[in-house]
């Protein structure tokens, strides 16, 4: 009896230090990385604010959305378009950036709204297919809207400023160590990181988690249990909207420039491969998973010169990028197949305290 | 409880670390950031380290423009090796860093990062999008030349980056102009275009409405998407229109559909497209007797096949290196690009600074650039691209890289009277 | 008028290759639930099976090879990938595919190079002329092609012993295989037609009026999204008109784009989708598609 107590309170309190530590390491790694490894940071910190907003709707509600490339652009977009100041000849509303950031997240869940005809109807491969016109239509609009997105050269993205702090890539220096935009920015997204991770657990782990789940699950069921189905599913979607939109934000502000060439349907399929890698229906899952899909390339490309079996372009060999698309796709298929769970999932599992809710 | 035991280890974990950060490499030493000189008294900064010049090239191998990448990358390494053979430049050997992005922004904006600390300057940028994604940081801290493979007008201003020969809208003028100089097209005509949706297309339009206006012509548009590749429903439209030319700018695919479909049909109005717009590819389709029947390209110089010693001796070259592969236009536009880097290096040895300022300098100072190309380049004004001048080629299948000259290097009146972004 | 005939009897043909390919797609999904990303990477393997044979052995057999070697790669993935997989979540299942496509994909298109391939058709850049209408021969193969392959296979569905396994594993997996269908036989078979379809498919995108075979032709294979889904998931006929819809529209949005102005120009792409989206507002399955009804 008292050991049964005073083992997860061990386990808790291992937990802490491991967690502490890894705090501490992110908070520190400014100081040490180049730009390359922090940008490389940065887009996967982006990527998992996304990540986390796709897994609530498609791994938690079982609704499978293609459209999530579209809300990342309407974050983008509509923080240039709040923020910037129309110096570029480009239509801009100058207002502070932090308001312009939070407008634009807002922006993302009033799209992602006005979609809940469709969204609170249809599921499965259908509502799949549906979000998928969303691309289309953002990347024709993102091309021919030239007044708000610049067309297909992309508009300037007017650097966030917070109490005085600009994000920017006038040099700052900390402790010695210079501080350009890569540098201050890391911080903020590890900010918005764990404030989107907080809330999103918080959701999954109380009441409207469950109704999710029952939804994800037994539709029916849920619906006859007193679940308001269509409007959880319209409401899920509109969530994870804006949390796309913060991620769009994050990654215009990493990019300084928003490119309509960026959010097209591969990024849609990446979010997705992110939650299946990751581990479906759960807040860490969807963290490791988008770090795995946006770093892994990264990595690719940055050492194709060491890979084996790799010629220099030319010679008639497997050209770099095209062994790291080779490595990427085998990726895929084998974490899915050999992983079910995702790497989250597995790893629960190995520690052999599996949990019906993490596992999913 | 569990809570406040996190934050203070996380604060004590922070304190000790912010101390640590001290011996950072990235930790600014005074004094180890300036120049150095080597032993003949070259100033050098960035991008040279030991007996090495680096340069980076940011290329596509592996996506939508792969086949142009390919022969821009596989030209430009062909010329160190015959620079380094030749004793390279101020003593220093050169060396090609290429990273592949594969028409991905993500990929190109971080192949820019990593590269942009240990490169003197870009001798390849491929995809004027991303280009733009990383001007700030060009123009604002980095400075390093970037020779970008993209021609078009948005990105020209800047003293950095410096665009290579005609720019689209340019390039365009001069298309038009000769429909009208040798094709028969006159006032109150219509004229089709056929053009990309983005950067390209849009560009060329810009060109061709400004002839266009001051020529009398009405230009019936098309916008076409990069995956379209059937050019039926477009031929249909400017049939119906009733053009007497059509200018495409478009990709080799949606210019071969384009002529083949128009001349099935019977509909025989000259067809004239862009430099991006012919691959000698094509010339072994369906589409071939068509193309050297009625098509026509405008070129920023002459072709890979000209009959100048120096286009004899790249292909020679070319063809020695590498056997497999087609000889095209792209080739022709990676060799201009890096000769005029490698010339800018000669320059700014010869002035004793190697670095990115002195580099800028020196290509700034060379007002008159002719490798054999039928075309001289002039990178002295920053806000225009280094030539107005188009050579208008025609596809034969009998000639090597598959094109030959019609009309030798001009500018039209339209295009020397042109600013850009006016 | 004649303009407008023209422009739609083009639709019409494109839209029955792309029915071909979403008939495939939609195989797929009847017989295993599962969203086939790598759809585009069949389309390619097919063409370029046919590309490079053709010199050698001449069109008609280098064409059944191409349809023979699409069915292998798909009876592969099914057989090598698709069967590993031990969870029971479909959408899981579509991700698996997105990989295989980016296998696929690269492998090919590093093989086909920057090459543009002819596949040695028949019909070069013929056009028939009926008055003031022209159309190329290549459309008009490919509608009677089209038509042709499709009712062989409505017929197959009906009455043959596969096809009616197949028709009972749609409707229920589980009594299916009580009743002794073989469910791996029946999605086996599903992809290798889904890849025999996507050969034709592809012979049919590649001859006059486009150039040829090259890297990106299987971005074709995205407009069958649309398709099938508007024509309904589940349903053969969904997928024809579908397919036909898809076709005609963008040939239509095309054609008028002069006309359409006010919505930007270049909506070929763009058309299929805003069609499908409309549809769906009305009908949620498609038009064709069965309504899911379940017993609670």
């Amino acid at each position: 009896m008292s050991e049964a107590l005073v083992k997860p309170l061990r386990a808790v309190r291992s937990r802490t230090y491991a967690s502490a530590a890894g705090a501490g390491v992110l908070l520190a790694l400014p100081f040490y990385l180049d730009r390359f490894w922090l940008q490389a940071g940065l887009f996967a910190m982006a990527a998992a604010v996304g990540a986390i907003g796709i897994n609530l709707l498609t791994g938690a509600t079982g609704q499978l959305s293609m459209g999530h490339a579209f809300f990342l652009a309407v974050g983008a977009y509509g923080y240039c378009v709040f923020a910037a100041d129309g110096g570029d000849g480009l239509t801009g509303l100058g207002l502070p950036t932090w308001l312009a950031a939070v407008l634009a997240v807002l922006v993302a869940g009033v799209a992602g709204g006005l979609f809940s005809p469709i969204s609170g109807r249809l599921s499965g491969a259908y509502l799949g297919i549906a979000t998928l016109a969303l691309v289309f239509i953002g990347q024709h609009v993102m091309f021919n809207a030239h007044d708000l997105t610049g067309g297909a050269n992309g508009r300037d993205v007017p650097p966030l400023s917070l109490f005085g702090l600009t994000f920017d890539d006038r040099e700052l220096l900390v402790a010695a160590v210079p501080f350009g935009s890569a540098e201050k920015l890391w911080y903020a997204g590890l900010v918005l990181l764990a404030a989107g991770a907080l809330f999103a657990r918080g959701v999954l782990r109380g009441r409207p988690g469950r109704a999710m789940n029952a939804i994800r699950d037994h539709r029916i069921a849920a619906g006859v249990l007193g679940v308001p189905v269509a409007r959880h599913r319209a409401a899920v979607f509109v969530l994870s909207s804006m949390y796309a939109g913060l991620a769009g934000v994050l990654l215009a502000l990493v990019f300084q420039r928003t490119v309509p060439d960026y959010f097209g349907i591969t990024l849609s399929l990446e979010y997705l491969a992110m939650i299946v890698i990751g581990g479906l229906g759960s807040v860490s899952g969807a963290v490791a998973g988008a770090v795995f899909v946006s770093l892994l390339p990264q990595l690719l490309t940055r050492y194709s010169d060491a890979l084996p079996l790799v010629s220099a372009p030319g010679t008639g060999g497997i050209a770099p990028g095209e062994a790291s698309r080779y490595l990427y796709g085998a990726a895929v298929v084998l974490v899915v197949l050999f992983l079910p769970g995702g790497l989250v999932g597995t790893a629960v599992r190995r520690r052999g305290t599996t949990h019906p809710r993490e596992e999913r | 409880m569990i809570r406040t035991h996190g934050a203070r280890a996380a604060a004590g974990a922070l304190a000790a670390l912010l101390v640590l950060a001290g011996c950072s490499s990235k930790a600014k030493e005074s004094g180890g950031d300036g120049d150095r000189a080597d032993a003949g008294g070259v100033k050098t900064r960035i991008g040279i380290s030991g007996k090495t010049i680096t340069l980076g090239a940011l290329t596509d191998m592996t996506g939508v423009y792969a086949t142009l990448g390919k022969s821009v990358t596989q030209a430009q390494q062909l010329y160190v090796k015959q620079l380094n053979a030749a004793g390279g430049v101020c003593g220093y050997k050169v060396a090609l860093s290429v990273r592949d992005h594969g028409y991905d922004p993500q990929k190109a904006v971080s192949g820019y990062t990593e590269l942009e600390p240990k490169v003197l300057g870009f001798t390849q940028f491929i995809g004027s999008p991303f280009v733009a994604a990383v001007k700030q940081r060009i123009d604002g801290q980095d400075k390093g030349l970037v020779l970008p493979q993209a021609w078009s007008a948005a990105l020209l201003g800047s003293p950095y980056i410096r665009v290579i020969g005609s720019t689209y809208d340019i390039e365009t003028m001069n298309a038009v102009d000769f429909l009208i100089k040798e094709k028969g097209v006159k006032k109150g005509d219509r004229i089709g275009h056929v053009y990309f949706e983005g950067d390209y297309g849009e560009s060329a339009l810009v060109g061709s409405k400004h002839i266009a206006q001051q020529a009398g012509l009405t230009v019936v548009e098309q916008k076409i998407k990069p995956t379209d590749n059937d050019m039926t429903a477009q031929v249909t439209a400017l049939k119906q229109a009733g053009v007497k030319a059509i200018v495409i700018s478009a990709g080799p695919r949606q210019a071969a559909s384009l002529v083949g479909v128009a001349a099935a049909s019977g509909f025989a109005v000259p067809v004239i497209g862009n430099n991006s717009a012919f691959a000698p590819q094509l010339l072994a389709t369906q589409a071939g007797p068509a193309l050297m029947k009625n098509y026509y390209v405008a070129s920023p110089s002459l072709p890979i096949g000209a009959d100048t010693p120096q286009a004899k001796k790249l292909v020679a070259d070319y063809r020695a290196a590498y056997p497999k592969d087609a000889l095209d236009n792209g080739i022709v536009a990676g060799w201009t690009a890096v000769s005029a880097f490698g010339e800018a290096l000669k320059k700014a040895c010869a002035s004793k600074d190697l670095t990115r300022e002195g580099v800028d300098k020196a290509l700034l100072s060379i007002d008159s650039y002719d490798i054999g190309f039928g075309v001289a380049q002039d990178f002295t004004d920053p806000k225009s691209p280094s030539s107005h001048e188009s050579v208008i080629l025609q596809p034969d299948k009998n000639v090597t890289g598959g094109m030959k000259v019609v009309r030798e290097a001009g500018a039209s009146e339209a295009a020397k009277s042109y600013t850009p972004g006016a | 008028m004649s303009t407008f005939a023209e422009i739609l009897l083009n639709g019409l043909s494109l839209g029955s290759v792309y029915a071909l390919i979403a008939l495939g797609f939609v195989v797929i999904f009847r017989a295993t639930e599962v969203v086939n990303f790598a759809h585009a990477s069949l389309l390619l393997a097919g063409g370029y099976v046919t590309a490079v044979l053709h010199d050698d052995i001449g069109f008609w057999p280098a064409l059944l090879a191409g349809i023979a070697g699409a069915a292998l790669v798909g009876a592969a993935v099914e057989f090598l990938v698709m069967r590993r997989y031990r969870g029971s979540d479909h959408s899981v299942l579509a991700i698996v595919t997105i990989g295989v496509d980016i296998l696929l994909t690269t492998e090919l298109t590093r093989r086909i190079g920057t090459d543009v391939l002819t596949l040695g058709d028949p019909w070069g850049d013929a056009v028939l002329k009926a008055g003031p209408i022209s159309l190329a021969h290549t459309r008009i193969a490919a509608f009677v092609a089209a038509a042709l392959l499709i009712t062989a296979f409505l017929l197959a569905f009906r009455y043959t012993a596969w096809g009616i396994a197949m028709r009972a594993a749609a409707e229920s997996a589980e009594t299916a295989a009580l009743m002794g269908v073989r469910l791996g036989r029946v999605s086996l078979g599903a992809w290798a037609v889904a890849g025999g379809l996507a050969a034709v498919a592809a012979l049919f995108l590649t001859v006059f009026p486009t150039p040829g075979l090259e890297r990106a032709t299987s971005l074709a294979a995205l407009k069958a999204f649309p398709a099938a889904i508007l024509g309904g998931l589940d349903s053969t006929t969904g997928a024809l008109v579908g397919g036909l819809t898809v076709g005609v529209t963008e040939s239509l949005a095309t054609g008028y784009q002069s006309d359409l102005t006010f919505l930007g120009r270049g909506l070929g792409d763009l058309a299929p989708y805003l069609v499908m989206v409309a549809i769906l507002l009305v009908r949620p399955a498609g038009l064709f598609g069965t309504k899911e009804l379940a017993r609670v």
